[in-house]
């Protein structure tokens, strides 16, 4: 921890959505909070609206979506640093709509007292969102931010980084660098001081508005991997909130005969209210749907309990979990495999979304979401919190620094294919149970230590060392064993549990963990009864493994060495 | 594991295989313990070594 300070760098984490946008900055003793606007919203709307040249943003603007739709440019993070064929504009339908503009995209709004409409480019409407998101940051803080670390989702392209680099320029914030939206929110969860880091399989859904991304990460020792990716642009909030939209516009036209959906302003109207009524949903076991003059200047209010609404959401959840899984299969994991699931973006405070994930995990997977676990933090902030937390880590480095340590190291880092461990209680590779130590998909260079019983009687004591294979036994008296192929996994050495399939109901998959080529025998001699041994493991770059035993408390020990693929010899001390 | 009469090996170690090839994998650049390992990495230290800063 260096102490000197780079010209005055005052860096917070921004989240930068689609839908929503947010902000947050790290404590002096390191915990980090999301800064509120103006208006007081954590969670501030990717939206400008102009109404006689003066500018709206975040909820006011959101408000304008009603009366002033044409200039009011929402849902552009996605169509950022693209050509125009490449995006998919449905998300602007109802407010300013892209147009092609040279080899970017641009909105024909009025933004000056003057009546005429003007060109603004993509770029420069991400300046002013991003200039309006830095100076609420700096009336918090009562110092001018000038640097960020901005979350991007993984499948975003170099060209919209770059984009986003010159459009931060242009608003004066430096960014320091760019981090996964699902690594950010791994990151706030390790980042608490309860937090405690281990070899784990992390799976983050991240359900927002217009979108659904989905990550599986191998996390360990606070290093983290992405194994697969998935996204889906077809469920998302949007999908949820359509839910209640056609709900209500059926109950309005069975009493007034008019449909709502037909006239533009009255379908933003009962949008906006959707999307209340669903947040209120997720607090409450009711909600109260109230528009005034909704269409034909007739005012029109509902109730809606939870229920009604889960049971009509019920196809959109039942995708959300499909694309969960499939992210897990991509992986070539296994369920079985995922210990922690992250739900992070705001359609995640959904109840029921992550009710369904959990029945689709086998038990021992920890949800993290408000309905499942009381120690979830609010998915809404994950992402600015973990960027907050990576801008606090790096802003004192220097710019040559952080791409220096961003760029080559990383793709540099081989990961073992197979899990790594010791073999206890019986000596013949076929009987013994295998216990990992370093679990597969873990960047070398590494080292792990554990400790081992030893043999009840004492004595001389043989350690083995070797690969480990994870398979997923089925017991299931009639049904085919079905073997999810011989993937190396990871974690616990058995975790018996029953999952829900349709076609086989009953059946119990479990995890066991074959060994496979076995790499080193160390003799520990004259071992004290009862006594354990502690066993570390170094992996080298090179692949090279260093491997020392002793007797716990005892002095001396063994050490040696497994030379790296390719050439077999005997290691010394 | 009990060890098996007639077990001798060069300073009671023997290397008997070597691990399999390794996938080549992105390591995400975020956190504490990613910039701890590229620190290692960048100074060619190991963990010992970076043990005793």
């Amino acid at each position: 921890m260096s102490e000197e300070t780079s010209p005055q760098r005052v860096a917070i984490g921004i989240s930068f959505g689609n839908s929503y946008s947010s902000i947050a900055f790290t404590t002096g003793d390191g915990k980090a909070e999301v800064i509120a606007n103006e208006e007081g919203d954590r969670q501030i709307p990717t939206i400008l609206s102009y109404v006689s040249g003066e500018e709206f943003h975040g909820t006011q603007a959101k408000a304008q979506l009603v009366r002033n739709p044409r200039n009011t440019v929402a849902y552009f993070r996605d169509f950022l640093g693209k050509d125009f064929k490449s995006i998919d504009p449905t998300p602007a339908h109802q407010s300013a709509h892209p147009k092609e503009h040279e080899d970017s995209i641009a909105f024909s709004i009025k933004d000056s007292e003057e009546d005429v409409e003007n060109e603004r480019t993509i770029s420069e409407i991400t300046t002013r969102h991003l200039r309006r998101l830095k100076n609420s940051a700096s009336d918090y803080l009562g110092k001018t931010v000038n640097a960020a670390v901005i979350t991007v989702p993984t499948n975003f392209t170099d060209s919209q980084k770059e984009a986003l680099t010159k459009a931060a320029k242009e608003a004066e914030i430096e960014v320091l660098q760019f981090i996964n939206e699902p690594v950010s929110a791994v990151l706030a969860y390790d980042a608490r001081p309860e937090a405690k880091v281990s070899d784990k399989i992390v799976l983050v859904a991240d359900i927002g508005g217009t979108r659904s991304d989905v990550a599986v990460i191998a996390s360990r020792g606070g290093m983290y991997s992405i194994l697969a990716t998935a996204h889906d642009y077809e469920v998302a909030g949007a999908q949820l909130d359509q839910v209640l939209i056609d709900h209500f516009a059926k109950e309005f036209i069975k009493k007034h005969k008019t449909d709502p959906r037909e006239n533009d302003r009255s379908l933003a109207k009962l949008k906006l209210e959707s999307e209340a009524v669903k947040k209120a949903l997720s607090i409450g076991q009711s909600a109260n749907f109230s528009v005034e003059s909704l269409a034909d200047g007739i005012d029109f209010t509902a109730t809606v309990n939870r229920t009604r609404f889960e049971l009509l959401a019920n196809k959109h959840i039942a995708s959300l979990t499909r694309l969960i899984t499939h992210a897990v299969e991509k992986a070539e994991l296994d369920v079985l495999d995922v210990n922690e699931i992250i739900l992070a973006g705001g359609s995640s405070h959904v109840p029921k979304i992550a009710r369904s994930v959990q029945s689709a995990f086998p038990e021992g997977t920890t949800v993290l979401a408000p309905a499942t676990s009381p120690a979830s933090i609010n998915p809404s902030e994950l992402a600015a919190r973990g960027a907050a937390i990576q801008a606090s880590l790096i802003q004192e480095f220097e710019t040559e620094d952080i791409e220096q340590s961003t760029h080559a190291m990383v793709t540099l880092a081989p990961h073992i294919s197979k899990a790594i461990g010791v073999l206890c209680i019986s000596e013949s590779t076929e009987h013994g149970v295998f216990r990992p130590l370093i679990e597969a998909e873990t960047p070398v260079p590494v080292r792990r230590t554990a400790q081992i019983a030893t043999p009840r009687e004492g004595g001389d004591v043989l350690i083995k060392i070797c690969e480990g294979i994870r398979e997923i036994k089925v017991e299931k008296p009639e049904a085919k064993p079905k073997e999810n192929g011989k993937k190396d996994g990871d974690d616990e050495d058995e975790d018996d549990s029953d999952i829900d399939s349709d076609e086989e109901p009953e059946e119990i998959r479990s995890k066991v963990w074959k060994a496979g080529t076995a790499l080193a025998e160390a003799a520990l001699k004259g071992v004290k009864k009862g006594a354990k041994v502690e066993v570390q493991i170094n992996v080298g770059a090179d692949l090279s493994v260093q491997v020392v035993a002793r007797e716990v408390g005892g002095k001396g020990g063994i050490r040696g060495n497994i030379e790296k693929p390719a050439v077999t010899q005997n290691g010394s001390a | 594991p009990v060890l098996p009469a007639g077990w001798a090996a060069d300073k009671d170690f023997k290397a008997t295989g070597t691990l399999s090839a390794p996938t080549p994998r992105n390591v995400e650049p975020v956190g504490p313990h990613f910039l701890a390992h590229a620190r290692r990495k960048r100074h060619q230290r190991t963990f010992s070594e970076d043990d005793r800063i």
